[in-house]
């Protein structure tokens, strides 16, 4: 697959970043507005864990290491990052529900003539 | 000295008592301990200014290896103003009746975020207090649950998300390069970048988030939602207009600073200051809502901060800079009158509203103080502010833009004013006595801001700036030729025409709210591009 070899986790997150960034822009529908930026989360935690991804390094447990280590603190800060993404998650389908129970809309362009009146 | 993280930690613990003690008098012991967060600023403040800079590493780590809090004397200014205002409010709404407890938990846990952005030196520190101050403020939004409010609220919650995620996108890229996330550490190891153009998308992905959170020229259409939606709170609009829209400035100064050597914007910025200074006067001058007139006003008085700071002139500088604070106090100030009078008159349209200078006298005058502070009538805070960022700039094509800006100011406000006038039987105009002396006391702020503006730079920012006298009285004059043509302005063209109405109907759907921020980083990137 030597082919493959220039695809490696940065290019992937750039261009699925650039997915939901297609989706928030030409999606009407809310739902997929949020898958969307979840999409784009999701391209950004992947873009932190691949950005000092050697080979050869080693995990940074124990106390006898050989080689060198990897990196923890991108991990550190998906893991923060992971959990603001769900609760962002959940409390804006929340907010949708309560949304769609005024409106009884799931599209952007509907419910804002609606709350023009 | 009290420690720094002392001040974030504080709120937080207020709020929980405030949640879950059922004691009557616990309202007042939060707010004594109020007191108590401004005097510990207070001391912070005095601390800072006679020793110089202080670093707090959290968890004890070596440099730059932990989580940095960083208080210098901006930092710590802006953590006075925080905890003043929110002292203001706590007092203001002692007495009302929709505030509850759940309100007054995420109220008072905000104020801890905004305290937490002002003095965080570590970028992904940044990125998790803007975001959980994002689920707040739009929680806040809507917290009366008219439909109108949550519409606003989801667009304001998912806007910020789509414009933190770009955040967070731009600290992988940093991270990639510098291998540090301190702002200071990084701001050290700018000059060993080889190229410029291996920081032209981070410095993008970073900009466009912090411009989307000051509110500048295309990505403003979340911020007269959010501050100016029928049904928040005023005192949830005074903190987000006056205070947490600075955040986003404060966030500009500072990436602009770390940045700096490498990568210069301040023409790019100046022009999309001017920009946003003229479009949001414009926008206000359409709007017939008392509140969406002080929200847009807002957006204008932050293009001419971003025009002070990106004026590459000491005094410009820091007229940008003192106009960041007095705009604090007259916004708050105006949108807590308007809130007074909302409720007494029960409607936000500036036709229905009439005669309140006789019926509200203290606060009509109130509101008036804090008016002649936004125009910068001469003696007020607004005046000096202004004076300084125009005095760097003698002669030049922002010279007159700022005349324009400020011409266009007077103009929408004579529209305000006319709610002062005239007679109104229907409505009865009370304001308890908690609510009264907190607007007393902010718009005589504006007043004393300006009689000793001079004194109050050199007080706060160490900075001796000097005002001269027959300037000043030029300033003035052109500050009452401005009055003149305004109202005459006013009167034969704005009052009658049917343009403005609609202009008024124009919204942007989310999409395009994405779509003009997806420009912003694109035409902010083609730039940098072409400069480097």
């Amino acid at each position: 697959m030597i082919f493959l070899e220039w695809l490696n986790g940065e290019i992937v997150a750039i261009i699925l970043f650039f997915i939901g960034v297609y989706g928030l822009i030409s999606r009407r529908n809310i739902v997929k507005t949020v898958i969307s930026i979840w999409i784009m989360e999701v391209a950004v935690i992947l873009f932190f864990m691949t950005i000092h991804y050697q080979k050869t390094s080693v995990p940074p447990i124990g106390e006898a290491i050989k080689g060198t280590m990897a990196d923890p603190l991108p991990q550190a800060l998906m893991v923060t990052a992971i959990v603001i993404g769900v609760s962002v998650t959940a409390v804006s389908l929340t907010m949708f529900i309560t949304l769609y129970h005024k409106y009884g809309s799931t599209n952007w362009e509907k419910v804002m003539k609606k709350r023009m009146d | 000295m009290i420690n720094l993280y002392f001040l974030i930690i504080m709120p937080i613990l207020i709020a929980v008592i405030l949640y879950l003690s059922t004691n009557k008098w616990v309202k007042l012991f939060s707010i004594i301990l109020q007191v108590f967060m401004v005097a510990a600023a207070i001391i912070n403040f005095i601390f800072v200014k006679i020793n110089g800079e202080v670093i707090e590493y959290i968890g004890g780590w070596e440099h730059y290896a932990g989580i940095a809090l960083r208080g210098d004397l901006f930092a710590c200014v802006m953590v006075m103003l925080t905890t003043i205002l929110f002292l203001g409010m706590l007092i203001f709404t002692y007495t009302t009746r929709y505030i509850n407890k759940l309100f007054l938990l995420l109220f008072v846990i905000l104020q801890s975020l905004i305290i937490g952005i002002f003095l965080s030196n570590d970028l992904f520190n940044i990125y998790v207090l803007i975001e959980v101050g994002t689920i707040i403020v739009s929680i806040l939004i809507m917290f009366k649950k008219d439909s109108q409010a949550i519409y606003d609220g989801m667009v304001y919650l998912l806007v910020n998300i789509v414009a933190m995620i770009m955040f967070l996108f731009g600290i992988g890229f940093i991270y990639k390069i510098f291998g540090v996330l301190d702002m200071y550490r990084i701001q050290e190891l700018m000059h060993l970048v080889e190229s410029p153009r291996s920081l032209i998308l981070p410095y993008a992905l970073l900009i466009t988030p912090v411009a989307l959170k000051g509110a500048l020229m295309p990505l403003f259409s979340w911020l007269p939602k959010a501050h100016g939606t029928p049904s928040a709170p005023s005192i949830v609009s005074a903190i987000l207009s006056g205070l947490y829209v600075k955040g986003g400035i404060y966030l500009f100064i500072r990436i602009q600073q770390m940045f700096s050597g490498v990568i210069d914007t301040s023409q790019y910025f100046l022009i999309l200051g001017f920009l946003t200074g003229t479009v949001g006067l414009f926008l206000a001058l359409c709007q017939t809502d008392i509140k969406l007139i002080l929200a847009y006003s807002t957006i204008s008085q932050i293009g001419l901060i971003m025009i002070g700071i990106n004026f590459n002139d000491p005094n410009a500088y820091w007229g940008g800079i003192y106009h960041i604070v007095n705009h604090a106090f007259f916004k708050s100030t105006l949108f807590l009158t308007a809130g007074l009078i909302i409720d007494t008159y029960h409607t936000r349209n500036i036709g229905e509203i009439r005669g309140v200078f006789r019926k509200m006298p203290v606060v009509s005058t109130i509101s008036i103080l804090a008016i002649l502070g936004v125009t910068g009538a001469p003696l007020f805070n607004g005046s000096i502010s202004k004076y300084l960022i125009q005095s760097g700039m003698q002669g030049t094509f922002y010279d007159y833009a700022l005349i324009f800006i400020n011409l266009g100011t007077v103009v929408y406000f004579m529209k305000y004013i006319t709610i002062f006038f005239g007679k109104d039987e229907n409505h009865e105009g009370v304001v308890d006595k908690y609510s009264r002396s907190v607007i007393v006391v902010l718009g005589l702020a504006c007043f004393v801001g300006g009689l000793y503006g001079q004194w109050f730079i050199k007080l706060l920012f160490n900075q001796a700036v000097d005002i001269d006298v027959i300037l000043y009285m030029k300033k003035s004059i052109v500050y009452f030729l401005t009055l003149v043509i305004g109202v005459i302005v006013y009167r034969r063209v704005v009052a009658h025409s049917k343009l403005l109405h609609r202009v008024r109907e124009i919204e942007l759907s989310f999409n395009n709210i994405c779509f003009t921020i997806m420009i912003f980083f694109s035409v902010t990137t083609v730039y940098l591009m072409i400069i480097y």
